[in-house]
């Protein structure tokens, strides 16, 4: 149902996806993140591509930290900031970020031990039906992804929707 | 974690690697990274430069690396996806391009006699794409048939090409220097596949077909073979 990998750059730092569909209960758990109650990133899964979107997010997050370069204040807004293909943080938020009224929503935690408690912990919180991961995919606003992403016709036509996605958040900060 | 330990993360990652080649600029390993082949480029320091302009340069050409990367994606051209870049090791991380080979191996392994015939289509390909790269104003500065890839497709499939090595590169609208690139083409086309004279102009009247600003360019790379590159013919 989740997924974890284990940062190859950064052992012991794992990284843990969960998809929620159906969920009721949105603007509770924004709120609670606003608080800093919920230990995970809360993202909208219609502005994402893949799941290795939000490792490629993730893995730059834990590295800006470690060289003490974050752009935003914490961990878990750093991972939604890089999602952003622009630098404007709270576009980031608005976009990437859950919503108030979503019905779906993508959770990003980083931890480093047995993650079986952490995941209940999360579950349980959120009001919705969990799924497998993988999923996210037919959650995408292709329409949305492309336009905020500025992909071009010819990139279309030459590689995936996530090649490009993923060239533009690994090159934002030199475009 | 130690602030030391942590600060290594990128270094200790890459000893850890397979080293694939070491050039004067970089070092090129290939690992896995977030689950997926990958190549990382790390640009190490250059201890007999002064650390000041070690650092303002090493962190140019990432970047511009970077940049022509991105730019040529955006024109369609195939090229590696970039996943991440560090700016502290200037390290860049990219897709593999896995079950490719080298244009140069190709062009090596097929047989003398039916060289040209048979690589005229292939010839043309890199013709058509260097015709679009040049159309972005992005110019490879280190054109040679070993940074381009052809991955096989499908059964009856198309084969990819991909261009790799964008570490001299960057951007300009200059024919002068759109000429130059291929110029270098040329001498390293010729001097690594004997007798292929034709096989290039083959290439470059491709190039000229597909370029919309390629009659300046192919002047000037007229004028360069006659006066050799970087020579002003001034003083």
């Amino acid at each position: 149902m989740h997924l974890t990998h284990e940062l190859e750059l950064f052992p012991g730092y794992k990284v843990t996806q969960m998809l929620f569909k159906e969920v009721k209960n949105a603007a509770e758990l924004r709120q609670c993140a606003v608080e800093g109650k919920i230990n995970g990133a809360l993202i909208n899964p219609t502005m994402l591509v893949n799941p290795f979107q939000v490792l490629v997010a993730a893995n730059k997050a834990v590295n800006s930290q470690n060289n003490g370069k974050m752009k935003t204040r914490s961990l878990y807004s750093e991972i939604i900031f890089n999602l952003s293909p622009t630098n404007n943080i709270s576009e980031a938020f608005k976009r990437f970020g859950c919503s108030d009224g979503d019905d779906s929503v993508l959770v990003v935690l980083i931890h480093n031990e047995d993650e079986s408690q952490l995941l209940a912990d999360l579950t349980a919180r959120v009001s919705g039906r969990q799924v497998p991961v993988e999923e996210v995919s037919s959650l995408t606003d292709h329409a949305k992804v492309k336009k905020l992403y500025k992909v071009t016709q010819e990139e279309e036509k030459s590689g995936t929707l996530l090649d490009a996605v993923v060239c533009r958040m690994a090159a934002k900060d030199v475009m | 974690m130690a602030k030391e330990k942590s600060m290594a993360a990128i270094p200790e990652f890459l000893s850890k690697a397979e080293l694939l080649k070491q050039g004067a600029e970089a070092r090129v390993y290939r690992a896995r990274f977030l689950g997926r082949p990958t190549i990382v480029k790390e640009r190490f320091r250059k201890q007999y430069r002064h650390p000041l302009l070690d650092e303002k340069l090493t962190h140019r050409r990432t970047v511009q690396e970077v940049r022509s990367v991105l730019r040529c994606r955006r024109a369609g051209i195939s090229v590696p996806v970039v996943y991440f870049v560090d700016y502290t090791s200037h390290s860049i991380f990219l897709e593999e391009i896995v079950g490719s080979s080298t244009v140069r191996d190709h062009i090596a392994s097929s047989p003398p006699s039916a060289r040209c015939e048979g690589l005229e289509p292939l010839a043309e390909r890199v013709g058509q794409v260097l015709a679009r790269m040049h159309d972005e104003d992005v110019i490879h500065g280190d054109l040679t048939t070993s940074n381009m890839l052809l991955r096989c497709g499908p059964e009856d499939g198309v084969s990819e090409l991909f261009l790799i090595d964008f570490g001299l590169s960057y951007i300009s609208a200059l024919p002068e220097d759109k000429g130059v690139d291929l110029y270098v083409l040329e001498k390293a086309f010729l001097s690594t596949h004997p007798h292929t004279e034709a096989l290039f102009q083959r290439l470059l009247k491709s190039y000229a077909a597909a370029s919309k600003k390629s009659s300046a360019v192919i002047k000037k790379l007229e004028e360069v073979r006659l006066r050799g590159r970087k020579r002003s013919m001034v003083g």
